[in-house]
């Protein structure tokens, strides 16, 4: 399998505004390849959310190496990384972040109006047939606020896997769904990223998520550690 | 090429979704684009009006009178041979000699004063004078046996508005009785005024009406006046060397333009309309970047770059604009083409020029302009936006 992401001693720092510095990650070791379903838990405020960011080329490590594809990403310029993590890189977020007054396929065509050539001119058509994929062909004119929880997330998905990225990046996709709810839609993500031999990384605290994963992570007050008797 | 394309479609995505926003603040930039054209567009009319008010009593632009003046009076034929002598030799087209005289005519309702203006064929051109009926003088006019004359409307309803293909005849009344054909009408210069007319200055001899000729006025090319005067003052002075010789401009743009500072205030106010109508937009673009963060984030994080946010936001109010600053002009165009405005601001003329362009232009500029300003800045805030706070806004 081919290593999409490389990540060894990363560390992520800011600086507060009494001067002080906040280490979120430290040390973090991490690889992840194609097809890989990998997640990673912990607490609220333990750094998930910053070690997603790097994951997702949306910020750079303070030190540490970071390797997207065997590039570096602390050595490419910001429009560089946005091409890139466009072209590759899918975001689920937990509020699915749906842009409202749009209906489900413009947000399901907004990331292809990001991309060149057949892509771009075949926008309507990719973001129907990611519709027809995700169920909600039928609700392609209906706008965000009149959908249900479940209906916005597969929309999200939709919107996330459009551009047939090869990392997924999951961000408390069931936070704000029922149980029941949030099974089918992890179920629909894993089938489709098993389909598209996409790796797919899942950000949760809730472990019965978390337990649909091959590969499974702790991540506790900045540092990263495999999960025991899961393979890492 | 999708990169240009995809962020026109993000602009017109966005003014479509946010349509009642940005129609309110289209409105000010429309109303604003409409004053200024308007203002420009109306300037340019109440000018040609005016331009061609002055013309017709002062003469075209640009007019020269000559004269000869002096301790003697210089002998009537060898000062109109000097005067034809100088219409030869620099070539002028149009050149007439203008006195005024009082003649009595008999009218239906009786005999009335009527003033006379003694002109050569000239004239008509030199003054811009509209013929509305009949026709102006001729060079041959002068040998008809009656004397041929050009009334006003006053006159010409005085005299019963007869039917100039026949020829109507007018008397003067007086020691020597004389018989005059109308061969056209003119507008009166003004509302209730009193009859007048227009008689070539030979036949005015002939008929005892005027002695002399009056002052000589030519007409040369604007850009040709400064070169000529002083040459034909010279050629007249070499002829008279004991007389005072004089060549002045008569017509209105002898000293400048006397409405451009008008028009130009006028037009500061516009342009401060039209600031007021960018601030207005300005404001209303930073309220909505505000409310744009999570979504301009949501796109970064889709892979659009720092170059295409801005774009996109520059695109939405540039789009905008251009179609505020279209709707702002058609509105102008609408008003300086009314016909009861046009009668009020310019009541001088008969035909009314076209909307002028650089009105259209400047309004359609001023827009852009405003587009581009109103873009520029919440451009510039969305591009420095974190795409991490942004998504989480």
């Amino acid at each position: 399998m081919e290593t999409l992401l490389s990540l060894r001693g990363v560390t992520r720092t800011v600086v507060l505004p009494d001067d002080q510095e906040l280490h979120i990650l430290r040390g973090v070791d991490l690889e992840i390849a194609s097809g890989d379903h990998t997640a990673i838990v912990g607490r609220s405020g333990c750094g998930k959310s910053t070690l997603l960011n790097l994951l997702g080329l949306l910020d750079v490590p303070s030190s540490g190496e970071l390797d997207f594809l065997g590039t570096p990403v602390q050595k490419i310029s910001s429009n560089q990384r946005a091409r890139l993590r466009g072209s590759t890189v899918g975001f689920v977020f937990q509020q699915f972040n749906l842009l409202q007054g749009r209906s489900a396929l413009d947000n399901v065509m907004t990331p292809l109006l990001y991309a060149s050539g057949r892509d771009f001119w075949r926008r309507r058509e990719l973001a129907m047939e990611m519709l027809d994929r995700v169920g909600l062909a039928a609700r392609a004119d209906a706008k965000p606020n009149m959908m249900s929880g479940g209906e916005q997330q597969r929309i999200a998905i939709a919107r996330a896997l459009v551009r047939r990225p090869r990392l997924i990046l999951a961000d408390e996709p069931t936070g704000a769904l029922d149980v029941e709810t949030g099974q089918t839609v992890m179920a629909l993500l894993d089938s489709i990223a098993t389909e598209s031999a996409a790796a797919l990384v899942t950000i949760t605290h809730d472990h019965n998520v978390a337990a649909l994963a091959r590969s499974r992570y702790r991540l506790d007050a900045g540092v990263l550690q495999a999960l025991e008797g899961v393979p890492a | 090429m999708s990169g240009v394309v995809g962020a026109l479609v993000e602009a017109w995505q966005e003014l479509r979704i946010n349509k009642v926003r940005i129609l309110l603040a289209l409105f000010g930039v429309a109303l604003s684009v409409a004053a200024l054209a308007s203002v420009v567009g109306l300037g340019d009319l109440a000018r040609e009006g005016y331009k061609v008010q002055a013309e017709r009593s002062q003469g075209r632009t640009a007019t020269v009178a000559l004269s000869v003046n002096g301790p003697t009076t210089p002998d009537p034929v060898r000062l109109e041979k000097a005067y034809q002598g100088i219409v030869e030799r620099y070539g002028i087209s149009y050149w007439t000699h203008t006195a005024q005289a009082q003649a009595r005519f008999q009218f239906p309702g009786g005999v009335q004063d009527v003033q006379m203006t003694l002109v050569d064929p000239g004239y008509g051109f030199i003054h811009r004078t509209d013929v509305t009926q009949g026709s102006w003088f001729a060079a041959d006019d002068e040998q008809r046996l009656a004397p041929a004359v050009v009334v006003s409307e006053a006159f010409y309803n005085a005299a019963g508005r007869p039917d100039l293909v026949r020829k109507p005849l007018a008397k003067l009344a007086g020691d020597q009785e004389t018989t005059a054909v109308i061969i056209g009408v003119v507008p009166d210069l003004f509302p209730q005024a009193p009859p007048s007319a227009f008689m070539l200055n030979g036949a005015a001899q002939t008929a005892g009406i005027a002695e002399g000729y009056g002052q000589f006025k030519v007409w040369v090319q604007d850009g040709q006046a400064a070169v000529l005067m002083p040459a034909m003052q010279a050629d007249l002075q070499a002829q008279f060397p004991d007389l005072y010789i004089d060549a002045s401009r008569m017509d209105y743009a002898a000293y400048g333009d006397p409405i451009a500072i008008a028009q130009l205030a006028v037009g500061a106010i516009a342009g401060l309309v039209l600031l007021l109508g960018a601030v207005g937009m300005l404001n209303i673009s930073m309220v909505t970047i505000r409310y744009r963060v999570r979504e301009i984030g949501i796109r970064r994080s889709f892979g659009a770059t720092s170059g295409r946010i801005f774009v996109g936001v520059m695109m939405e109010s540039l789009v905008a604009t251009s179609v505020a600053g279209i709707a702002g002009v058609m509105v102008a165009i609408a008003v300086v083409k009314n016909p009861w405005i046009q009668e009020k601001v310019a009541p001088a003329l008969s035909e009314y020029p076209p909307f002028p362009v650089e009105a259209a232009m400047l309004g359609f500029g001023a827009a852009v302009l405003v587009g581009a300003l109103a873009g520029a800045i919440p451009a510039l805030v969305a591009v420095r936006i974190k795409v991490i706070d942004a998504i989480r806004f």
